[in-house]
């Protein structure tokens, strides 16, 4: 039995970390954000990590990755609050095209200068495409709206929802980073309010909720490349762990920050943005959550003792 | 135990409802339905001396000073009605229900005549100038100077969170008078005018792009030697006295608005489908019973005869309400889904639903964080042993 990640692939995740904590700070977001949200020289830059040809087969100049190191690629991007459209292109798009047969764009996508991504019935704005540009509650999201028509393959939406999950887990990770930092050096009452139990439980209630949504992202996206009939199930319970651990972490976030937390000059606001954006993105937790007890008690679903953990 | 208002009561339900229905569909349409605290901010000040020309600026305050001396109840059935008619927020909010009744309470009969008359006629505008950067929470932590020089105060330090200070007239500050004096000693409760070189305001950006609170600094700012409320070092107590307005009478009245945020997310709900989902319906639900057991609670305040005591129920009720709210905006971006991502107009300017979660992340913070909320029923109500202070 092997539960844990392969020494590889967290490797390269590693080195995405590093790449973009050292490219992609606090300040980058504000640069961004002032301006129009893109810079050619931070995809540039993820373009010449291979990224963007992460998933793309080798045969047309990609790295052939799959599913379980792009998660954790996607969890990197949540984490650094990545504003490119990475995840949407590379990791939604291209599997989604490369399953209808549709290699047209691919040397293109891995050269960095096609960035398709593909609306959905359930998600009907994509990420910086030609349509009208809509106004997203997170202001580093160039959301627009579809030209043509939207897609309802379910494999589609699997997708989109498996990486908004692990994009969520490393925003909550990411805020909960912040949120301990700020309680050590945060005094009141003569000492870091972190010494309050009143504080410190809520950060430890949030990093339990975190640590038991990671492991269920990455078991999505095995089931997702072993195409398992459950798939679905596993990546709408993903979506639904990876919401309430990050949603749970953002009311945390701000509580710990106080009034702080509440402006524009405090870095988590970002993170809290995004991580709302995506709760709501890719089926609500409502719509994941019917798909599991469909599943459950439709009878789509082997249950018993048997079946459950097989 | 007598439910409900009398007939009176409802009598008077009705004519603020007249009054205010009115106002909001002639004169003062162009304000109605605004939930910024920011939006047309001077149309909103006219709005305020409109209220005061009509009497209904501050009707719990006596009759002498420009209210209608109203009963607890009347107070409250006007809130109400003013919620549900979709009026906006006061603009001198701090000014009618924190300033005035703190001069009410503990002002001098000069400070009375002087001040209460304009900040009834909305001629003055209040603000409130008590948190600074390293004291938030802890409150009696102020480290704002404030020396006797001659006739005049002479005030040098920094506040934050001053709501709306951009366009107020004055504010009230506690700082510290007595050098070397700690905590909730040695403090002063000073009333300062804005307009003067030795203030500085500075606008905070809010995550939703709105501006209502501020930084302001105080560098040798003045005021008159009699601008004190109290003696000098009982700042704390009337800060106090202050803070506990704030928690009571002024947050009262406040369900009809929620019962308006609520029934905005109903109907969402049954227009995109949702409320089909058996865990919306279930929250839906939930959010019902919790609006109801904070009417409850705010009636059996009401029906207390002695509204200064603060007793355990009293204690509990910020939590509650800020907590449900919280709740609230969190079950509106479920019931919207994606949706709830995209905004309509302009910056902050986010559709009601998505503007209504944005400010309530604020709401258990500000006023007291709820866990300083559970600190207080513990400690005041439940007679625990205090929290520990640090040393550092």
């Amino acid at each position: 039995m092997e539960f844990l990640l392969n020494e590889d692939r967290l490797a390269l995740a590693e080195t995405v970390r590093d790449y973009l904590a050292g490219t992609h700070g606090p300040d980058v977001l504000r640069r961004l954000d002032a301006g129009d949200n893109r810079d050619p020289a931070i995809w540039q830059g993820l373009v010449n990590m291979g990224l963007t040809g992460l998933l793309v087969p080798e045969e047309f100049g990609g790295l052939g990755l799959g599913f379980v190191d792009a998660a954790l690629i996607a969890r990197e991007c949540g984490r650094a609050c990545l504003a490119e459209p990475l995840v949407d292109t590379a990791f939604v798009a291209v599997p989604w095209l490369l399953s209808q047969g549709d290699t047209a764009q691919m040397a293109a996508i891995v050269s960095g200068t096609a960035k398709p991504s593909v609306a959905h019935r359930i998600n009907p704005w994509v990420s910086d495409g030609d349509g009208a540009a809509l106004d997203s509650i997170d202001p580093l999201r160039n959301l627009t709206r579809p030209v043509g028509t939207s897609s309802s393959d379910p494999l589609l939406l699997d997708l989109g929802a498996l990486m908004s999950a692990a994009q969520l887990v490393g925003l909550a990770e990411a805020m909960l980073d912040q949120s301990a930092a700020y309680a050590k050096i945060r005094t009141q009452f003569g000492q870091p309010i972190g010494a309050f139990q009143a504080v410190k439980h809520q950060l430890a209630t949030a990093a339990v909720a975190i640590e038991f949504a990671k492991p269920v992202v990455w078991r999505a996206a095995q089931a997702l490349s072993d195409g398992l009939v459950s798939a679905p199930v596993h990546i709408s319970h993903a979506k639904v762990a990876a919401s309430d651990a990050a949603i749970q972490m953002a009311e945390t976030a701000i509580q710990v920050h106080g009034a702080m937390g509440y402006t524009y000059e405090v870095d988590l606001h970002f993170w809290m943005k995004r991580s709302w954006a995506l709760s709501g993105a890719w089926g609500s937790r409502a719509f994941h959550l019917k798909r599991i007890d469909d599943a459950v008690i439709g009878g789509g679903l082997e249950i018993g003792p048997d079946q459950t953990f097989a | 135990m007598k439910l409900g208002f009398s007939k009176a009561e409802e009598d008077f339900r009705a004519e603020c409802a007249d009054w205010l229905d009115g106002q909001m569909a002639g004169e003062f349409s162009d304000i109605k339905g605004i939930t910024t605290l920011t939006a047309k901010a001077e149309r909103r000040k006219e709005w305020e001396q409109q209220l005061a020309a009509h009497k209904w600026s501050c009707i719990g305050w006596p009759e002498k000073w420009g209210g209608r001396g109203a009963t607890l109840a009347q107070q409250v059935i006007f809130a109400e009605e003013y919620a549900r008619a979709g009026v906006p927020g006061r603009v001198n909010h701090i000014g009618i229900e924190l300033a005035g009744p703190t001069i009410l309470t503990f002002g001098t009969e000069e400070q009375k005549a002087r001040f209460l008359p304009d900040i009834a006629a909305g001629k003055t505008i209040f603000c409130q100038g008590f948190s600074e950067p390293n004291a938030g929470s802890d409150l009696a932590s102020v480290r704002t100077k404030a020396r006797l020089e001659g006739d005049e105060w002479v005030v040098n330090g920094q506040k934050i969170w001053t709501s709306l200070a951009h366009i107020s007239d004055w504010i009230f500050v506690i700082a510290r008078s007595e050098e070397g004096s700690q905590g909730p000693k040695g403090l002063t409760f000073l009333m300062m005018e804005i307009d003067q070189p030795g203030i500085d305001i500075r606008p905070i950006e809010q995550i939703n792009g709105d501006a209502e609170f501020n930084e302001t600094f105080f560098t040798d700012a003045r005021c008159a030697a009699d601008s004190l409320i109290g003696a000098p070092g009982e700042g704390w107590k009337i800060a106090m006295g202050l803070l506990a307005f704030e928690r009571g009478v002024s947050t009262l009245g406040q369900q009809m608005g929620f019962r308006n945020e609520l029934d905005e997310i109903i109907a969402a709900a049954r227009a995109n489908g949702s409320a089909s989902d058996p865990l919306i319906r279930q929250r839906l639900a939930k959010a019902e019973i919790g609006l109801h057991l904070m009417r409850y609670g705010a009636l059996r305040m009401l029906s207390n005869s002695d509204h200064s005591k603060v007793d355990g129920a009293a204690l509990t009720y910020k939590i509650q309400w800020a907590s449900w709210r919280r709740s609230l905006g969190e079950l509106a971006m479920d019931v919207l889904g994606q949706a709830g991502e995209i905004g309509t107009g302009p910056d902050y300017e986010w559709d009601t639903l998505p503007n209504l979660f944005l400010y309530s992340r604020a709401d258990t913070i500000y006023g007291g964080t709820n866990q300083i909320q559970r600190n207080m029923i513990a400690e005041r109500a439940l007679g625990m042993p205090r929290e520990p202070r640090g040393v550092a």
